[in-house]
């Protein structure tokens, strides 16, 4: 064992001997790793969201399509369904600020008495809140969106929607945060009874889906079942699934550039090894002689095996170690900021997370070293006579 | 000149290490055509939906079809504007579109599919749009024609299958239809009067298009369509709404994939650099034998860099002709101005493919370049003795 110790001590020291070629295959490797973990945040961003979502809210919504809207009186028949604790509904109504046509946020009309129970996550100041209570024209932003908008509370908006049509005026009361990261800090929320009150005949009493909490969330797929079961019968039928499913069943959507990201972060890693595998490789064709007189003074195959992987994952460590530190301050104060500011709806909260990091460094140090395998096994292969006369 | 030849020779004796080299150009080439393919194909798909001399009404405001409506009350007044066509026939249709769920086959889950509501002369409205199999609808009945790329990706999408349009109202598949690869091919299209009674929207459209007399009577027509402002209606060109719907889309794939081959190429640039560095340094002897001959340090320097332009661009081939095999592959992904999901191919043109094989070359000098520096400042006499 001790004698393993040795030849690893050994192995690192030759990775000074040709200092050029191994700062660029660190570099190399330090590159691919910063792709690697750039694009499993990526995913990892995408699909958190539905990791984070409650498991005791369960999402009500026409069972054909969620364009369309469900009667009003189905939030009494929620509420009143066994193991509901609150209930509330919600219409998204398609706003944008004709200022800033290109921003992209959600606007939705709340039933402002119990959307704060069913999500307590978001978070308003007290003072705000009773102000937004006890005004019908009143809104509340996300904070990421207000800072993007340049909205400040106090401030009279103008939002048109596409789907109800015309210019609506709001009161800006308060901005939100959040304490969960599965929250969009980017949306905008105003009284679904405003909504509501200035809409034409046929679209009033309509409610675009519902939110319920349920006492425990072991209930959520019995209650889900029941609340559909209720309406089979009514003239509109509804299709309830628990938050995590019905942002799994969005996710569906890009499933696909998901697939795509995935193999595109594989694919980094085969160039890595390319690389890696391409420079050990050159190193021990330059030191065959070496090996042979390693071999002549008593070593075995299996430590010149040893010796050359030990080299191999050095500079996997390396690499990984270099490309990590690189990503943070990257990915984190650069690309994340600005992704959590611009795209917000898509990635509200875009940060490196742990296992990502350990996955790179430990794919760093395991690639490297299954890199080094064949060059290894070669080397350890060669006739020791064969090995001394190749004097280069 | 140093014969090119002698590089190509070289590049032989270490077959490993070129091949290593010249399939990790291959694998970066092949990931930038793939998106820049795909990036085309979105464009494709969405752009050629429209035709500059078709104007799109739709409520004002509304980014999409799918959120607007426009009152069948207007739609008289909408034909009978300055600028709609008085000669072709039918001069517009009036559809309703909605989005439903739909079970994938092979995945779990649902995924949103925007179906169409339609009028009977939809057929002379878009002579792209053309049967391939099956037969058409008969109006009024509870039949469908489907778009060529969702067939048989969900349950029901089949000629003789049948899906809900709501409970217990099932709509009979009869045909299949394709449309230049535009986006009506990933629709459903259904009789206009079912899906306004399925979905409760008896007397309303999404969106009213209307031929235009020429390209160019479009500016009337908007006039006439957006000064009335009890309407509260705008025109669109109908090229021009599809351009803003794919804008995002084209927009991402095309960001994504030049990120992803910058990081790539840098990793690349990085293996063909050692792999030179480690030929020039295998060959001072070579190299001050050929000075000693009395080739310039210039005719070094371009040996070298041929060396590693020709190492690249073989990567380069490679990786480009796997791309072009991406052609036959289907990619799916949600359209998030539609909501729904819709099926982009990869698109392999000309300009792309060279693209693709000139950043190859690209990736070749300038990873070659400072180990063709260090082999032309080689001397002869040092070189030698060594």
């Amino acid at each position: 064992m001790s004698l393993s110790f040795g030849m690893a001590g050994l192995a690192i020291k030759n990775l000074a001997r040709n200092r050029f070629r191994v700062i660029l295959t660190v570099l190399g490797v330090a590159v691919a790793i910063v792709t690697f973990v750039l694009l499993r945040t990526i995913v990892w961003a995408w699909t958190s969201a539905s990791d984070f979502a409650a498991k005791d809210r369960i999402v009500t919504r026409h069972k054909i399509t969620f364009v369309m809207s469900l009667p009003k009186r189905y939030i009494d028949d929620v509420r009143s369904a066994p193991h509901i604790k609150e209930a509330t509904y919600a219409n998204w109504f398609g706003g944008k600020d004709p200022a800033h046509d290109r921003e992209f946020f959600g606007t939705l009309a709340i039933d402002v008495p119990t959307y704060f129970k069913v999500y307590p996550e978001v978070s308003v100041p007290p003072d705000q809140m009773q102000t937004f209570v006890d005004n019908r024209k009143a809104a509340i932003v996300g904070d990421v969106l207000a800072k993007k908008l340049g909205w400040k509370v106090g401030d009279h908006v103008t939002i048109q929607s596409g789907i109800y049509g015309g210019d609506w005026l709001f009161d800006i009361v308060g901005i939100y945060t959040a304490t969960s990261r599965a929250v969009d800090r980017s949306t905008f929320l105003f009284h679904w009874e405003y909504l509501n009150d200035a809409v034409s005949e046929r679209r009033r009493d309509q409610i675009g889906w519902i939110v319920s909490r349920v006492d425990d969330p072991s209930h959520a797929a019995d209650v889900s079942v029941s609340i559909d079961r209720m309406f089979d019968e009514k003239e509109i039928q509804t299709l309830s699934q628990d938050e995590r499913s019905f942002n799994a069943s969005f996710l569906a959507g890009i499933s696909a550039v998901l697939k795509a990201l995935n193999l595109v972060s594989g694919v980094i890693l085969v160039i890595m090894m390319l690389v890696l595998g391409n420079t050990i490789a050159m190193g021990v064709r330059e030191r065959t002689s070496e090996y042979g007189v390693l071999r002549a003074i008593g070593f075995l195959p299996k430590h010149v095996v040893w010796f050359i992987v030990a080299e191999a994952m050095a500079m996997g460590v390396l690499g990984g170690a270099l490309g990590l530190a690189v990503s943070y301050p990257f990915v984190e104060q650069g690309l994340g900021r600005w992704l959590e500011e611009n795209m917000g709806t898509f990635f509200p909260y875009f940060r490196i997370p742990p296992v990502v990091t350990l996955q790179a460094m430990l794919l760093a140090v395991l690639l490297a070293g299954a890199a080094s395998v064949l060059p290894a096994r070669r080397a350890s292969r060669l006739n020791v006579v064969d090995a001394l006369r190749r004097v280069a | 000149m140093i014969p090119l030849r002698y590089n190509v020779r070289s590049l032989t004796v270490r077959k490993a290490t070129t091949v290593a080299t010249a399939f990790g150009i291959a694998l970066v080439v092949f990931v930038l055509a793939s998106a820049l393919m795909l990036s085309a194909g979105v464009k494709k798909t969405l752009a050629t939906s429209g035709r500059r001399d078709t104007a799109i009404v739709l409520r004002k405001g509304s980014d999409a079809e799918l959120g607007s409506v426009v009152e069948d009350q207007n739609v008289g007044l909408i034909l009978a504007s300055p600028g709609v066509t008085t000669t072709a026939k039918p001069a517009g249709v009036g559809e309703i579109v909605v989005v439903g769920a739909m079970e994938k086959i092979g995945a779990s889950g649902v995924t949103n599919v925007q179906t169409r509501g339609v009028t009977e002369d939809v057929m002379q409205f878009r002579p792209e749009v053309k049967l391939v199999d099956g037969r058409l609808a008969a109006p009024g009945a509870d039949e469908a024609i489907i778009g060529q790329r969702i067939r048989g990706r969900f349950r029901g999408m089949e000629i003789g299958e049948s899906f809900n349009l709501k409970k217990n109202r099932p709509v009979k598949v009869v045909g299949v239809f394709t449309a230049d690869g535009s986006s009506y091919e990933s629709e459903i299209w259904v009789d206009k009067e079912a899906v306004r009674s399925a979905y409760g929207r008896e007397g309303v459209l999404s969106s009213m298009r209307v031929k235009l007399a020429s390209a160019s009577s479009f500016e009337a027509f908007k006039m006439a369509i957006e000064s009335d402002k009890r309407l509260g209606l705008m025109a669109l060109r109908e090229s021009d709404y599809y351009e803003r719907q794919s804008e995002g889309t084209s927009l991402f794939v095309g960001v994504m994939g030049t990120l992803i081959a910058v990081f790539f190429s840098i990793g690349a640039m990085i293996g063909a650099t050692i792999t030179m560095y480690a030929a020039v340094a295998n060959r001072q002897r070579e190299i001050g034998t050929l000075r000693a001959l009395g080739f310039s340090r210039r005719s070094i320097l371009a040996s070298f860099l041929f060396e590693s332009l020709f190492l690249a661009l073989l990567g380069g081939a490679l990786g480009t002709f796997a791309a072009m095999g991406m052609g036959f592959v289907k990619f799916s992904m949600m359209n998030y101005t539609s909501w729904s999901e819709m099926v982009f191919s990869f698109e392999p043109t000309g300009p792309i493919l060279l693209k693709a094989l000139g950043f190859a070359g690209f990736m070749g000098l300038a990873g070659g370049f400072f180990p063709a520096v260090r082999a032309a400042r080689v001397s002869p006499v040092k070189a030698m003795r060594a």
